[in-house]
């Protein structure tokens, strides 16, 4: 006799409680394949976990970004946010794209000029430039966006120093309906510091004042804020003409466009919930064409997203460890991927799916593989019944996981990229023993216990 | 393990603890196990029926069974009359 199919046998209680009243969905989302791959053969070759970043997508979204800023303002500049994902990989498609690199630190600027981005063409942010940093960025020619004071005197000592010219301009924070407003980075606005900057600036013979630039948060819904920082912005501008006769080349509308992640806490998807590119395209450039800018003197829109562009062209491809039942009787299960690798994981709902049709769906948490007690993926997911050895994969994971992952208790996985051809190439390869004993010195090696 | 005395449980897999208040939705695998268990047959011999039906390997059904008494005594639909198992 055929033997029938097998089902875990499972339980659930029924709830008489107020329903969602947006229920939930019907289907469970499956993800079989990334552009055509089988998820099963990335690990078979590649091993679990995985990260894996498509570059079809990477395109795509770039693409779409830059239609809904180039069809409603005139000069667009893109610059890609190097902190996001730094792998030469990732920054090369978008440089290939025509994005400048913006960057935080010396050793990104560095980066971006190995990855041959003309030195012109960095935008050097953050609050973080040594003497060393700034030398760097003057010789090379970079657009300096200077943070403080400090730095600001930092920079004319260092340009006399060198008798060159520093191309410059002020990273400006505001009150633009955001808060907490980010006031720890650049000079204030309404206070006026930014204004004494400029006027510092302009009076420093080794300074060349180019734009104004701005960040005011990150992962900003309300697309409204940046209109009334565009038209703060604008208003700079405009005062720096009249007091100096002087036009600026940018205005630089930073980042901080949310991507279709759901924040946790949050009571609606972010796909659903999260601007377009229209939206925050509409905004930047309705505020700037009505201003009182001359439509001849409009400046150049630089735009630095970063999160929005490469979230979702970045999975975690991982495989189930064990199924364990708590003590409160709540499933729960391990997978081999932790927060060591999601650093997004602390505030995001990431999404996590099995690669094939599966049933019982069961509200469980989803812990990582390391011995912390920390290491939660997901707290509380309606996920179905697996069995050890299940591939799952873990989706919009693009930015910040790769650069801000941890090397802790375990050794961190292979980056994969699937280019537009379909063909896989490992970007970054897994860590392994040597590649922590190529970095440490030990002089106890040859201590002997007498 | 004996399934507790308020409990029901109807043929389409509807579970009510009288006792509790509470009520669930069983598969028709767990349904399956709740009623030989309820029949007072032991693991080795609901084990044996299991195999003998489903496609199954004797240590996934070993987990899975103990996993299902675990959630069942959990929502009080058992008791073990020797809380240490002693038998």
């Amino acid at each position: 006799m055929e033997k029938l199919k097998y089902d875990k046998p499972t339980i659930s209680k029924i709830n008489a409680g107020m329903p969602s009243k947006f229920g939930l969905p019907v289907k469970q989302k499956v993800i079989a394949d990334i552009d055509g791959i089988k998820v099963s053969s990335l690990i078979e070759e590649y091993g679990s976990p995985l990260f894996v970043i498509s570059e079809k997508t990477m395109r795509e979204v770039h693409a779409e970004a830059k239609r809904a800023f180039e069809t409603r303002y005139p000069k667009v500049q893109f610059a890609w946010s190097y902190k996001t994902n730094y792998l030469d990989a990732v920054c090369s498609i978008y440089h290939d794209e025509g994005s400048w690199a913006e960057v935080v630190s010396g050793f990104e600027f560095e980066k971006a000029l190995s990855n041959g981005v003309h030195g012109s063409q960095i935008l050097f942010n953050g609050p973080d430039k040594s003497k060393a940093d700034l030398t760097l960025a003057i010789e090379n020619n970079a657009c300096i966006h200077v943070d403080h004071f400090d730095e600001l005197y930092l920079l004319i000592e260092t340009s006399r120093e060198l008798k060159m010219k520093a191309r410059v301009a002020i990273r400006v924070n505001m009150d633009a309906g955001i808060y907490p407003i980010w006031d720890r980075f650049g000079f204030n606005y309404e206070n006026g510091d930014a204004w004494n900057a400029i006027n510092r600036i302009m009076l420093a013979e080794s300074l060349e004042m180019i734009g104004l630039h701005t960040h005011i948060g990150t992962y900003i819904m309300v697309q409204s804020a940046y209109a009334i920082a565009a038209a703060k912005l604008a208003n700079l501008y405009m005062a720096i003409h009249r007091k100096f006769d002087h036009w600026l080349k940018y205005i630089d509308m930073g980042g901080g466009f949310a991507s279709k992640n759901t924040l946790k806490g949050a009571y609606m998807p972010g796909n659903e919930t999260c601007p377009s590119f229209d939206e925050y395209a509409e905004a930047i450039s309705n505020a700037l064409i009505s201003s009182e800018i001359p439509h001849e003197n409009l400046p150049v829109l630089f735009l630095e997203t970063g999160r929005a562009l490469i979230d979702d062209a970045g999975y975690l491809l991982t495989t189930v460890i064990a199924n364990k039942r708590l003590n409160s009787g709540r499933r729960s299960m391990v997978i081999d991927a932790g927060v060591n690798l999601l650093f997004t994981s602390f505030w995001y709902n990431l999404g996590v799916y099995p690669t094939r049709e599966l049933g019982n769906a069961e509200e469980s948490t989803i812990y990582g593989p390391l011995c912390m007690n920390i290491d939660v993926v997901r707290d509380a997911i309606v996920f179905p019944q697996v069995k050890t050895g299940e591939q799952l994969v873990i989706e919009r994971v693009g930015a910040y996981n790769i650069t801000q992952s941890m090397q802790f208790i375990t050794y961190r996985p292979n980056v994969v990229l699937i280019d537009n051809d379909g063909k896989t190439h490992i970007i970054r390869k897994k860590e392994g023993l040597e590649t922590f004993k190529n970095s440490e010195l030990n002089p106890k090696r040859n201590y002997q216990k007498p | 393990m004996k399934i507790t005395d308020e409990v029901r449980i109807s043929d389409n897999g509807f579970v009510f603890n009288s006792k509790t208040g509470d009520s669930f939705n069983v598969n028709p695998t767990g349904l399956e196990l709740t009623k030989l268990i309820a029949q007072g047959q032991d693991f080795d011999t609901i084990k044996n029926m299991f195999l003998e039906k489903y496609e199954l390997d004797d240590l996934t059904f070993e987990k899975d069974f103990y996993e299902f008494c675990a959630l069942i005594k959990f929502h009080q639909i058992t008791t073990t009359e020797d809380p240490l198992d002693f038998k």
